[in-house]
């Protein structure tokens, strides 16, 4: 299946209603099914009773109890709304950053020579290898030291480096993308007298875009689900995203408002969801026929 | 001093405020001098003069908590209310639930400015005073600006560590088993009593196994606030000094004893013990219906009941009571490098003996501190969970015995590793001895 | 390799025409120098000024006995001592370290060949592959929340649903999350459930490989097996190199999961102690971050001589169409 499918991908011929069309719509049905069990399962429980959350593990809650959402969003002396607003001005932001940062790193690094790239190289992906949580200190302390901490506007240290395309993954991610695209376009650009920057803003843009568009989902989703960070260096409860908000819901020992958390919980993943349809679009139309048709 | 009010420049002069830094020792390394000094720097600014108050006469104090939004709620009007009587001083609050919170306190503190008021518990309360972090309010409470004179003795003498008042009893609790009362009732068995002996609490567990299907009781050997009440029964402790109050043979017994309750199926298997061995509200088998009792604190009653239909009751654990001691549900405490640490030890008298703030403040952090304060909150309260868990508590505070010493730097990993060694036995893997063995040797190196 | 030819004629996107520059290789050289650095200044500027102190520092403190309340200044040099006890008197650590290497070996091979088999099902434009693509994306919108965690133990407690499904089959089932033996796997099928992002960027490679070449394909009468092997796959090796680069970086950094699942201990009885996880612990909960720095570096290195394998056996699988290595 694996093998014949793809094939099919580019060409033309499309048969509706073919037994082979039918066949892997079936197959798709059914993973989806056993994939998104679990996250049905969510959705029911955010209906449920406190008590029948802890006692019923059943798919459908016995006494439909909506509450759960006005309860969720009202909670706190803020609606719950403002941490919506403040996680997704911190997500789009950290989109902005990551794409421009990256691409221009990323070309770099794809595309042209200069003194010590291979070693520079190295050390970007040396970035990528140690675990995060001891840098969560020294991070700190350094971004204290600078005065960004806890300022009028407590999100700098949240975003500075995401401007300073510090996530590694995605210049390595555009990267490969780059080397994908075939270097005779930058040649016969390069006969036509283009710069390094025409070419980066003629030929390299346009045909990066599924790699931005990936930057561009990742980044967003990723930021919105982050929690340490925003635990860090966010200090007060008006500047809280959507995942620190969430665990104010539980607190182990003394709290345990489970059924407002789990409708917050999956209210979150609607804006992520919202973000990924619209994005995924631009995986669709693709970008062969524009770029290299000519 | 308070991130938003911090000055960015000024950093040399503050700099120089500071005692000496064993600068040679750095530069000899020079990566660490590299790196580390103009991070020092920074990470002076926290510790800058000792003075009362602004020129204005102004006082910002941060401070910081764990909780949820109910306890957010109180605190907030209480410290309102200190406003109303201070204009002068106002505060900065940072609330969150407790997962991160010791991580972000201990992040702020190493960048130099952790909260000058601070709820801590004794999980780490040795960690942070042994290190300095907290101010010693011994002689506040000596000068007559702290007074903890209506407290039970052993409760803010269970703030003391190294002789050093490190922490004030935010609030009192105790170990309490909780036990499904329906369950019992309506299978007309008997409710656990306090004073019974654990050989009984487990004959009486594997009655209601028997009767019921539902295992009797929670098997605790992973709890080692069971495994401490149990200890000081036996005349032992968890901690004596800088060591450990028991030996591999007591932990040995420790565990014997509930293999052999698991072998009557007196409790639960274990991949079920498991599951309420994490000590979330949620989880504990009392209201996920796994079986008859949870081992928990007396004051965890109210919310545990929100979790379930069933009715519950509490009594002391099994053996003698007085094993049990007036215990600091939480502490406040003070930064000592904090710019107005008088002023933040008068708002933590404020918290525990102004009769109109602990009024506000109920019994959410546990039982009111102050004894006299206590009796005017619990008249007031009507919350049968929470009516009933009072009256639990002021009970066995009349046989209350002394109180141990605070968990010693470690605590957090014995505890951990006892989760490790029960579950071990628990699900057979290893013989109550070999266990035994295994903890103890961790322990040994966990608090070396 | 014969079909990877070079596409058809370009022109540029405004159409105009320009008289072709002086391109002497010096100048040009010397020029792309400059343009590179110029390209690369913003990511300089970020390795110096938030990335690389940090990571020094931690490189200092893995030889002191740093407890983070401690003062900087007051840390004591210990100098291989924790390394020291990293090999030779900490089993909890070797535990973790197979513990990973499991959970790596199996896991990232899994969700690997699970993304890819979803995205080439998916990559054809037809209605409603844009709602299939967001659905299977879905779980990995969870990422590491309490809800997750909760939702994880009732598909696989004693009576979750897994089990329920078994029983239709007669198979009685375990409490898996909850048996030390298969808590780990529990893990791995979560791992493998969230292959949302390696799904999405073998999608976006996929898009990039040229019509033409397929086109190209068919008319030499290359079969669809053929047509896979000879142009999806060397087409899309750039990506697969890179998914199996960043999930095994991914695999064995595995933190939020095991953190979630296991409330943060690593359990039952340390069956999910991934080394990020112990490392975690060390540094936060037992407050030796000193130790945790350490354990830090060294898995740097580990990971680093891993991705240099899969960089050196690279050159002989990674088709790059820009006509380097």
């Amino acid at each position: 299946m694996v093998a014949t499918t793809p094939t099919a991908a580019r060409s033309t011929r499309r048969r509706p209603g073919s037994g082979r069309q039918l066949l892997r719509l079936a197959i798709l049905v059914g993973i989806v099914g056993v994939v998104l069990y679990p996250l049905i399962w969510m959705v029911g429980t955010s209906f449920k009773s406190q008590a029948e959350i802890v006692n019923n593990i059943g798919l459908l809650p016995e006494v439909f109890t909506p509450g759960n959402y006005t309860s969720g969003w009202t909670n706190f002396d803020f609606s719950f709304g403002r941490f919506f607003l403040n996680s997704a001005m911190v997500s789009l932001l950290t989109v902005v950053g990551n794409a421009v940062s990256c691409l221009l790193a990323a070309y770099a690094f794809a595309r042209l020579r200069f003194r010590l790239r291979g070693m520079w190289f190295t050390l970007m992906i040396g970035t990528l290898l140690l675990p995060g949580h001891v840098l969560i200190i020294p991070q700190y302390i350094l971004f204290r030291s600078l005065g960004l901490v806890g300022g009028d506007w407590p999100y700098l240290p949240l975003l500075i480096p995401q401007f300073l395309a510090t996530e590694a993954f995605f210049i390595f991610l555009m990267v490969q993308f780059m080397r994908g695209i075939p270097r005779e376009l930058d040649e016969a650009a390069k006969i036509d007298g283009a710069t390094a920057f025409g070419i980066f803003r003629h030929v390299i843009l346009p045909l990066s875009r599924p790699a931005l568009v990936t930057t561009a989902i990742f980044s967003f989703i990723w930021t919105w689900n982050d929690f340490f960070r925003q635990l860090v260096f966010l200090s007060e409860l008006q500047d809280y995203t959507v995942p620190v908000a969430l665990t104010l819901f539980i607190d182990s020992t003394s709290a345990s408002a489970v059924g407002p958390m789990f409708a917050m919980s999956v209210l979150s993943l609607l804006p992520v969801f919202l973000f990924f349809l619209a994005f995924q679009r631009l995986l669709v139309e693709g970008i062969n026929t524009s770029g290299l048709k000519g | 001093m308070h991130p938003a009010t911090s000055p960015t420049s000024g950093v040399s002069a503050e700099q120089a405020h500071r005692t000496p830094l064993p600068r040679r020792r750095l530069l000899r390394r020079f990566v660490a001098a590299a790196v580390a000094v103009p991070l020092l720097l920074g990470g002076a600014v926290a510790c800058g003069s000792d003075d009362e108050a602004g020129s204005d006469g102004k006082v910002e104090l941060s401070i910081f908590w764990w909780g949820g939004d109910a306890r957010n709620q109180l605190t907030q009007q209480a410290l309102e209310l200190y406003t109303k009587k201070n204009p002068d001083v106002t505060f900065k609050t940072t609330w969150q639930a407790n997962q991160g919170y010791f991580d972000k306190l201990a992040t702020l503190t190493a960048g130099g400015n952790p909260p000058d008021i601070f709820q801590i518990d004794d999980n780490f309360l040795a960690e942070y005073a042994s290190r300095n972090t907290t101010l010693d309010l011994n002689e506040y409470k000596d000068g007559g600006k702290l007074d903890v004179s209506k407290f039970p003795e052993s409760l803010w003498q269970y703030g003391v560590v190294d002789g050093k008042l490190a922490g004030l009893a935010a609030g009192e609790n105790t170990q309490g088993l909780v036990y499904n009362r329906t369950l019992l009732t309506e299978n007309g068995l008997p409710e656990p009593t306090t004073g019974q002996s654990w050989e009984e609490h487990v004959a009486w567990a594997e009655q209601v196994s028997k009767k019921t299907k539902v295992p009797g009781t929670m098997d605790p050997s992973a709890d080692y606030k069971a495994f401490w009440v149990w200890l000081r029964q036996q005349g032992k402790d968890l901690y004596s000094g800088n060591d450990l109050g028991f030996t591999a043979e007591d932990v040995t017994r420790w565990f014997e004893l509930w293999k052999g309750a698991r072998d009557r199926g007196a409790t639960p298997t274990a991949d079920v013990i498991h599951e309420g061995n994490a000590t979330d509200i949620t989880k504990q088998l009392v209201v996920t219906g796994k079986a008859g009792t949870s081992w928990v604190w007396v004051n965890q009653m109210p919310e545990l009941k929100k979790n379930t239909n069933d009715e519950l009751g509490v009594v002391a654990y099994p053996g003698d009571p007085s094993a049990q001691w007036a215990r600091a549900s939480m502490y406040w405490s003070v930064f000592r490098g904090g710019k107005h640490k008088d002023v933040a030890v008068d708002v933590l008298n404020f918290l525990v003996n102004d009769p109109e703030a602990v009024k506000l403040l109920g019994t959410d952090r546990g039982l009111p501190s102050n004894l006299d304060l206590r009796r005017a909150v619990s008249a007031e309260i009507d919350d049968p969970a929470m009516k009933q868990s009072i009256e639990v508590e002021t009970k066995l505070a009349e046989t209350f015995g002394a109180s141990p010493q605070v968990p010693i730097k470690g605590h957090s990993k014995v505890r951990a590793e006892l989760i490790k060694a029960a579950e071990e036995a628990q699900y057979g893997r290893l013989t109550p001895a070999q266990a035994a063995e295994q903890f103890f040797t961790a322990c040994k190196s966990a608090i070396a | 390799m014969a079909l990877t030819t070079a596409p058809g004629p370009t022109r540029r996107g405004d159409g105009s025409v320009r008289p072709p520059a002086a391109r002497g290789a010096g100048r040009n050289r010397h020029g792309e120098g400059l343009a590179g650095y110029v390209f690369l200044s913003p990511w300089l500027l970020g390795l110096m000024a938030v990335t690389a102190i940090p990571m020094l520092l931690s490189l200092y403190l893995s030889f002191t006995n740093y407890d983070i309340l401690t003062p900087l200044s007051e840390v004591e040099w210990v100098g291989l001592a924790n390394y020291e006890r990293m090999f030779t008197s900490d089993p909890a650590y070797w535990h973790a370290v197979q513990v990973t290497l499991r959970f790596a070996l199996i896991a990232v091979p899994l969700k690997l060949a699970a993304a890819l088999g979803v995205a080439l099902l998916l990559n054809r434009a037809w209605r409603g592959v844009g709602l299939f693509r967001s659905l299977f994306y879905l779980p990995s919108l969870l990422g590491g929340s309490v809800a997750l965690a909760i939702v994880w133990v009732n598909m696989f407690n004693r009576d979750g649903a897994f089990n329920s499904f078994l029983a239709l089959f007669g198979i009685e089932g375990k409490p898996w999350v909850n048996d030390p033996d298969w808590a780990l796997e529990t893990l791995m099928v979560l791992a493998i459930w969230q292959f949302g992002a390696p799904m999405v960027i073998f999608l976006a490679g996929l898009k990039q490989v040229p019509v033409e070449l397929y086109e190209a394909a068919s008319v030499d009468g290359a079969s669809r097996v053929s047509q896979f092997w000879h142009v999806t796959l060397p087409m899309l090796s750039p990506v697969i190199f890179f998914n199996l680069v960043l999930e095994t970086i991914n695999g064995f950094q595995g933190f939020t999961a095991a953190f979630v699942l296991s409330n943060g201990t690593g359990g039952p009885v340390d069956s999910t102690l991934m080394y990020t996880l112990n490392l975690y612990i060390s540094g936060f909960t037992d407050l030796e971050m000193g130790y945790a720095s350490a354990m830090a570096w060294v898995f740097l290195l580990a990971i680093a001589l891993i991705t240099a394998i899969f960089f050196s056996t690279g050159r002989f699988w990674v088709h790059y169409s820009d006509g380097e290595r």
